[in-house]
């Protein structure tokens, strides 16, 4: 035991020495930050207060109403909101509608450069607006979806309420019956409120999967190469005259899995700080508003007892098959092309997630709870999604016990013989020989 | 007791047997070594003796008990052939971790480390990484590394290959010491002059057969026959003739300016002596003295042990 904690220290400190460790540290935060928000701030073309201008060739007076509903969205909720649009009414009949249209295409497409008198885009509203609903509209930012949508909910709702206006209904009525509805939602586990939202379990789900994933491809792989490092440095034949290969197997597993802990600690760490301090800091670096978006997820603790417990007997199944994958090769090619059969299970079960974000009782997803190889993925966010019944929980956990077991002794037995086998790759054969030897 | 007890051993790789039936007995204490040129065996059976390989046939005992060496661990130290380290690792560490899976309490581990690196002359180089140090500075670490846990059997695979005269001495004499206190050397070389004057016996193998075994002076009696070392002065061209002639000479061993030879039955070294004198051949030397290790593995392989190493099968060890 004492040997085998001495091999999980030195595997951590020589790990954790690292700059390698270090850079990583750093950067991986920063580049799943980035994977998370770039493309949320491309589609929507960034939240800044468009100028649109208003064309009424409607002939029914529709401008006025439309620049109200305009004027009135904002971008935020209390204090910290902004307009959203920056809107001016331009009141054009059939005759001048296309010179008009025209002049302020023209100064369209240079907000935000060089010109401020510029326009964002250009909306038309002719004499078949109010009747049919179509309108036109031209602008820098029509790629982008979410603004899109949001310009054609925004005229949609003033578009009823003149309709409506025409029919006779009173405007305040017409005022109070477009309040539109606001739905929060709440999570339900064991007939017992979590307190948190539908969106946050599901962020969190995702989170979990998505370290779980990264921890297993960056560190369970990491054994592999290791173990190769070892049989090429040949220091393995001094470690085979002190140490059993079961030994030297937990060691090594367990010790680049603390290292992978330890880096996940810091980064748990980092982000609960930011998020307790996320508004001040935010504040200070006026982004007050995009704070609001990103707020940390509460973790309830039996979540994590679970996940933890997943994370653990996951990574140990993972980190010693692709250990004994390395012992089993003298290159990292030669290993790779075992390794794919490992690196294809995890990608199972990490892909697996999104099909039980929307199903996470269903057959698929219980099926998947059993499989020791995808349990750590699919377990975890049934439970942070739904209500997972003990039974099904103590089952799958026994099951992934055992096939933790199976893996190590199967790695072990494989671990013997390889780390000593210089020269070509084993068959399939000699595998099997190595295994019942 | 015998520390090592081989009995019978065969081992065969793909298409090649590296041991064939070997039988060794190494006695408690003293210093025992396994001769044989490249690709004779010598680390195969070290292997098999540490159990790192296992024997397709016969039957190997450590301290008179069959069964994994690992288990013994504790007791043997061991310095591979294939000399290997954590390069990235700071040396000190090194030695420590090296300590500890033998068993060592950390900070015994640490303490003895030291020691170690000061006996060896590398103290200044204890918080420096493996893969700054010089090669013969690593196989010093590595040498620390094998004797930290003061294992009463050391087994060490070619151990003053690759080093300078100076580190060999070194070396040379912490060998010595070990077996002065009383505990168990079994070393292989291919040097025979390095084995001839340290070892109280040895094994000569060669093709994985043993070929000699025995105490170094058993070894010597047992070749048997008159040998006489020459050295030349000048007008070494003039001893040729009289060095072809079979009455007088058995077997040449021909170094140039020196030469040993085994006498031819019924010969003297008298008339050997007059035949180069009235040859006219300067001589410097002329001694009558035992074979030589060198001289007995050259008659007995019939191969020089330095000559180029037989081609070694790939993934057989030499």
């Amino acid at each position: 035991m004492n040997k085998t904690l001495a091999v999980i220290r030195r595997e951590y400190v020589e790990r954790v020495r690292t700059k390698a460790f270090l850079i990583s540290t750093i950067l991986l935060p920063v580049f799943m930050l980035a994977m998370a928000v770039l493309p949320a701030l491309l589609m929507s073309g960034g939240d800044h207060t468009s100028r649109v201008a208003v064309v009424d060739a409607s002939g029914s007076g529709l401008g006025q109403p439309l620049l109200d509903a305009l004027k009135a969205a904002t971008i935020g909720d209390g204090k910290a909101a902004v307009p959203r649009y920056e809107a001016v009414l331009f009141p054009a009949d059939a005759a001048n509608l296309g010179r008009v249209r025209d002049g302020l295409i023209a100064s369209t497409g240079f907000a935000g450069k060089a010109r401020k008198d510029g326009w964002d885009g250009v909306l038309v509203l002719d004499a078949d607006t109010l009747a049919s609903g179509k309108l036109r509209y031209y602008g820098d930012n029509v790629s982008s979806p979410e603004g899109m949508n949001r310009l054609q909910r925004d005229i949609s709702k003033a578009l009823a309420g003149v309709r409506l206006a025409h029919a006779g209904v009173d405007p305040a009525l017409v005022a109070r019956a477009m309040a539109p509805a606001d739905m929060d939602t709440a999570k339900v586990t064991d007939g017992k409120l979590t307190g948190q939202s539908g969106e946050a379990s599901f962020a969190l789900a995702y989170a979990m999967g998505f370290i779980l994933y990264i921890a297993i491809i960056s560190y369970g792989s990491r054994t592999l190469t290791s173990v190769i490092e070892e049989k090429n440095s040949r220091i393995m034949e001094v470690l085979t005259s002190s140490l059993t290969p079961f030994q030297m197997l937990m060691g090594k597993v367990l010790g680049v899995g603390l290292v992978g802990l330890t880096q996940m600690g810091i980064w748990v760490g980092t982000a609960f700080v930011l998020g307790a301090q996320g508004p001040h800091l935010a504040g200070a670096f006026g982004m007050g508003a995009a704070a609001g978006k990103f707020a940390m997820p509460t973790m309830p603790p039996a979540l994590l007892v679970v996940f933890l417990l997943y994370f653990a007997l996951g990574f140990l199944i993972y980190g010693s098959l692709y250990a004994a994958i390395g012992a089993m090769c003298n290159t990292i090619q030669d290993a790779q092309q075992y390794a794919v059969f490992v690196t294809m299970s995890i990608l199972v079960g990490f892909m697996s997630m999104f099909g039980l974000i929307n199903n996470p009782s269903g057959a698929l997803g219980t099926t998947m709870s059993f499989i020791p190889f995808f349990a750590p993925f699919t377990m975890p966010v049934r439970w942070s999604m739904t209500a997972v019944p003990p039974l099904q929980l103590a089952l799958s956990l026994g099951l992934m016990v055992l096939g933790l077991l199976a893996c190590v002794w199967l790695a072990a037995r494989i671990y013997r013989t390889g780390i000593l086998m210089y020269g070509k790759k084993p068959t399939w054969g000699e595998l099997w020989r190595w295994i019942r030897a | 007791m015998s520390s090592v007890s081989v009995e019978s051993v065969t081992k065969r790789f793909a298409g090649h047997t590296a041991v064939s039936d070997l039988s060794l007995q190494v006695p408690s204490g003293g210093i025992y070594g396994l001769l044989g040129p490249n690709g004779a065996g010598k680390s195969t059976t070290i292997r098999l003796i540490m159990g790192i390989l296992a024997p397709d046939e016969g039957r190997i005992a450590l301290f008179g008990a069959s069964g994994n060496s690992r288990h013994l661990s504790a007791r043997i130290g061991y310095l591979p052939e294939e000399r290997g380290l954590y390069k990235k690792m700071k040396v000190l560490d090194h030695l420590v971790f090296l300590g500890e899976v033998k068993g060592i309490a950390r900070i015994e581990s640490k303490r003895r480390a030291q020691a170690w690196l000061e006996r060896l002359e590398i103290a200044g180089w204890a918080q420096k990484k493996v893969e700054d140090l010089s090669k013969g500075m690593q196989q010093k670490v590595q040498f620390a590394g094998a004797l930290l846990h003061e294992p009463e059997l050391v087994i060490l695979d070619e151990p003053f290959s690759g080093l300078d005269p100076i580190n060999a001495q070194t070396m040379k004499d912490i060998v010595v010491e070990i077996a002065a206190s009383g505990r168990t050397v079994l070393l292989s070389t291919h040097v025979m002059e390095q084995a001839e004057r340290m070892c109280d016996r040895v094994a000569i193998v060669a093709r994985g057969k043993l070929v000699v075994n025995g105490t170094v002076a058993q070894v010597k009696a047992e070749f048997g026959g008159r040998h006489v070392a020459l050295g030349f002065a000048h007008d070494r061209q003039h001893a040729d003739a009289v060095l072809a002639d079979p009455r007088l000479v058995a077997r040449l061993d021909d170094y140039g300016a020196s030469a040993e030879l085994k006498m031819a039955d019924g010969a003297n070294p008298e008339q050997l002596l007059a035949a180069l004198v009235g040859a006219g051949v300067g001589l410097r030397r002329f001694e009558v003295v035992e074979p030589s290790l060198h001289a007995i593995f050259v008659a007995k392989v019939g191969t020089d042990p330095d000559a180029t190493p037989l081609p070694v099968v790939a993934g057989a060890a030499a």
